[in-house]
């Protein structure tokens, strides 16, 4: 995280919760993250940045305060007039990535692990040269490569990676495949790290590192749709749901036609809990895998929209429908049916 | 029993030597009369072949309980390079199917690293009942000496352990090790009468600097000015990351310097990365934590250079014994700045828990961050049946003991007279005058010249070949996947 990053998650239309952004970036799965994480269009960075600190996040809005390109009030904040020139110059200038949604349905950083020791392990075979330190990975990760190089390693793994790396380097501008080649471990190359890049290249660490995210969605792309087996089997089991495992088994129960009170008795779960995971697959989900008739009955939703219709999306209170006979996870799924159909950026 | 003549065929055979290096030979010929040993050998000098060999000749299962997750990674990676496939380690990291695989085939293995608390695990302890070990390792030895600077509450459970184990024949191994340490370690292992092997730990060929600053810029510049003449490659240690971070950036922008930042605060990849340049020349300098240095076995390094003062003289000699393995003319410099101490002193005490901190630690149930090491260390106690106050008085007694090990390290750099004969006269292995190099310390020396000493750099070979190497990705690719078809000689 550093400004430059911060300023791009921000608008200049309305404040935004530091606290969303925060959550999002760490990875944490609460209804209320996910809903404004939608609504501000950050879900692809879902868990981007796992380490990031309350204190590094506050600091990072502190600058861009101090630098007058945010006004922060409690916990939010909205980018000043100077601000969004900022950010318009910085989304010119910067590389935008445009493939980070793939994190959420495949394990890019496993991936990742996993291409990069079996490109040393095939580089290493070309020159054969069975003595040599290998990448350090996770156990799994290694214990995977181990196998995969037993499956495949009689398969000319030479020319598969080769024309792999050859193809899909030459579909990238020159500067993004120059320093995609350079973090590649193999034969005597022990690969530059992303600050060496970053340093060669004359770009922060965190373009980098969203740079290289992005490329590895891309790689993932490419890897799923190859017809080299060797290679395509290197993302076998690395697919992600899109909601949380119990989340689902609730959402399948739901759309075949149970009530939440039979769900909630039969999983033994919290009628709160049942709800919350039928919200988090409303929002995560595309709109035509809910059902949101089910909880939102037509006559409802009328009700409710004549009430709200003037007030825009992110204005909307609870209050303004309180008396009518609903509940506030009612509300708050009309709020996501709302922003899906209408999507209506600040 | 196995003969000496044995031995020597193992090393030729499967290590390619002729001859052991001073310690090894030893250490084996105790080992092989039933001997149980405590091996007192400096880092580099090969401790880690007794007992590969020792496996080798014996063909037995031998078990070398080490304290981190990332060293027994590297051993066993160290290992396979050298064509050992039967090695693994079995740590927290594995998920319980991939311990139990392990566990089922311990026959298949001939050597496995454990932690001390993985050890400790009743299915890990049985499982090790049922086989026939040939040796028990207790690698890094002294983490059970609560005088050592490395103390692992951990490792008080292994005389127990080895009990259980059936009392294996075992070899103790440390890099430095006070009189007392030992005595500690032989005591706490329940061995008191193991056979000690133990080399001088001076190294001749490493002058001894300790240059003194009235600022930070002071000292900022002549690091800038010892890392632009000095020879390299070298290794500069600091005792916060974010330090050895910003020093890499300052170095590699003054310097022409290939400049890279070391610590745990590394992801993997970035780690391998970096050690691996190191190894084949392709960094000039390492800014580094004392998380750099497990595992590295490079033997040209010609400085070793601290920015911060180190909390007691084991860490400084373990850390500085990485220069001039070659035997070549090296030399550490201690870059010393009125008020450094006080960091030192500081980042001492974070280290061990203070009163208040223990008694909230006591009142709480398992800790509740992963990673929180004194909630893991008082855990520990109070798992084992500890009160609180006699961990308080432990830990009382600890904070006393790092204080004088950090006086001691203050007088290292503080005394007058030869720094050399103080070390030496620390670890209990005092020799005489006429037995110091003749290019010793900075006592002795204050002006000495590096030019004299052969350390200044002669050329710019270094800068010269900065930016060599491939500049397309099509050359790249070339070169990894051997497109020329180059067939290598390895
Ligand atoms: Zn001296």
């Amino acid at each position: 995280m550093d400004t430059a990053q911060l300023i791009t998650f921000l608008s200049p239309t309305a404040p935004r919760r530091l606290r969303v952004i925060e959550n999002i970036l760490v990875g944490k799965r609460t209804v209320s993250t996910l809903y404004w994480g939608m609504r501000y269009h950050q879900l692809s960075w879902l868990g981007y940045e796992k380490r990031l600190t309350r204190n590094v996040m506050d600091q990072t809005a502190l600058e861009l305060k101090n630098k007058g390109l945010v006004t922060v009030e409690e916990t939010n904040a909205q980018l000043t007039e100077l601000g969004a020139i900022e950010q318009q110059r910085l989304l010119n200038k910067h590389y935008q990535p445009k493939y980070l949604n793939l994190r959420l349905i495949v394990d890019v950083e496993a991936l990742w692990q996993r291409l990069l020791l079996a490109t040393q392990v095939v580089s290493e075979q070309a020159y054969q040269n069975k003595h040599y330190y290998p990448l350090q990975v996770s156990w799994q990760v290694k214990q995977f490569v181990k196998r995969w190089f037993h499956q495949f390693y009689s398969d000319d793994l030479r020319k598969a990676f080769q024309d792999f790396w050859q193809t899909f380097l030459s579909q990238l501008p020159n500067d993004q495949a120059l320093l995609m080649s350079r973090l590649l471990v193999g034969h005597q190359r022990p690969g530059e790290t992303l600050v060496q890049v970053a340093h060669d290249f004359e770009l922060t660490e965190s373009e980098v590192r969203v740079m290289i995210t992005d490329l590895i969605c891309q790689l993932a792309k490419v890897i799923a749709h190859t017809e080299t087996a060797s290679l395509r089997s290197l993302l076998a089991g690395l697919s992600r749901s899109l909601i949380s495992t119990s989340a689902q088994q609730t959402l399948n129960s739901f759309m075949a036609g149970k009530s939440l009170e039979v769900i909630s008795h039969q999983r033994q779960l919290k009628l709160s809990t049942v709800r919350e995971h039928l919200l988090e697959a409303a929002i995560m989900l595309p709109p035509e895998q809910f059902d949101f008739q089910r909880i939102l009955p037509a006559q409802l939703v009328t009700q409710m929209l004549a009430r709200l219709a003037k007030t825009p999306l992110d204005q909307w209170q609870f209050t303004q429908v309180a008396d009518l006979s609903v509940e506030f996870w009612q509300f708050r799924l009309l709020e996501i049916l709302r922003s899906k159909q209408t999507d209506d950026k600040y | 029993m196995i003969s000496t003549e044995q031995l020597y065929q193992t090393l030729q055979k499967r290590f390619g030597f002729s001859h052991f290096r001073a310690g090894q030979l030893e250490a084996l010929t105790a080992l092989t009369a039933g001997q149980n040993t405590l091996a007192v050998l400096p880092t580099g000098a090969g401790k880690t072949l007794i007992y590969e060999l020792y496996g080798a000749a014996t063909q037995q299962l031998v078990l070398i309980v080490s304290p981190l997750i990332s060293l027994m990674q590297d051993q066993v990676t160290t290992l396979n390079v050298k064509g050992e496939k039967r090695a693994a380690a079995l740590t927290s990291l594995m998920t319980y199917p991939e311990k139990n695989w392990v566990l089922q085939h311990l026959t298949a293995y001939r050597f496995l690293f454990v932690s001390p608390e993985m050890l400790s695990q009743d299915a890990v302890l049985s499982a090790l009942q049922n086989v026939s070990l040939g040796l028990l390792v207790v690698d890094e030895a002294h983490c059970i000496s609560t005088w050592g600077p490395d103390f692992r509450p951990e490792y008080l459970l292994l005389g127990q352990i080895r009990h259980q184990l059936n009392d294996p024949l075992t070899l103790m191994t440390t890099a430095t090790a006070t009189q007392h340490v030992k005595t500690d370690i032989k005591q706490k292992l329940q061995l008191p009468d193991a056979t000690e092997v133990v080399l001088p730990i001076d190294r001749q060929n490493i002058f001894l600097d300790v240059a003194q600053f009235e600022t930070q810029t002071d000292k900022d510049d002549r690091l800038i000015e010892l890392v632009t003449t000095l020879k390299k490659p070298g290794v500069v240690y600091f005792s916060s990351k974010k330090k050895a971070n910003e020093t890499a950036e300052l170095l590699a922008l003054k310097t022409h310097c290939r400049v890279a930042a070391y610590h745990a605060g590394l992801d993997p990849e970035t780690r391998f990365k970096v050690q691996q340049q190191f190894m084949q020349d392709q960094l000039d300098v390492i800014c580094a934590t004392s998380a750099f240095g497990m595992g590295i076995d490079k033997n040209n390094v010609r400085f070793v250079i601290h920015y911060h003062v180190p909390s007691d003289l084991e860490a400084y000699w373990q850390e500085i014994g990485r220069a001039g393995r070659d035997g070549k003319q090296s030399i550490a410099i201690l870059l010393y700045q009125p008020g450094d101490e006080q960091i030192a002193q500081f980042l001492s005490d974070a280290t061990v828990p203070q009163e208040n901190e223990i008694h909230y630690y006591f009142q709480q149930m398992a800790p509740q961050i992963a990673g929180d090491e004194k909630a893991n260390l008082i855990w520990f106690y109070k798992q084992h049946h500890y009160q609180e106050r006699q961990v308080q008085e432990l830990f009382e007694r600890r904070r006393e003991q790092r204080m004088v090990a950090f006086r001691k390290m203050m007088g290292y750099l503080r005394t007058p007279t030869c720094k050399r004969q103080y070390v030496q006269h620390y670890f209990d292995q005092v020799s005489q005058p006429d037995e110091l190099p003749a290019d010793c310390c900075s006592s002795d020396q204050p002006d000495i010249d590096l030019t004299a000493l052969g350390l200044i750099s002669t050329n710019d070979s270094v800068t010269v070949s900065q930016n060599e190497g491939p500049a397309s990705w099509q050359a790249i690719l070339t070169q990894l996947f051997n497109a020329d078809g180059k067939t290598d000689a390895v």
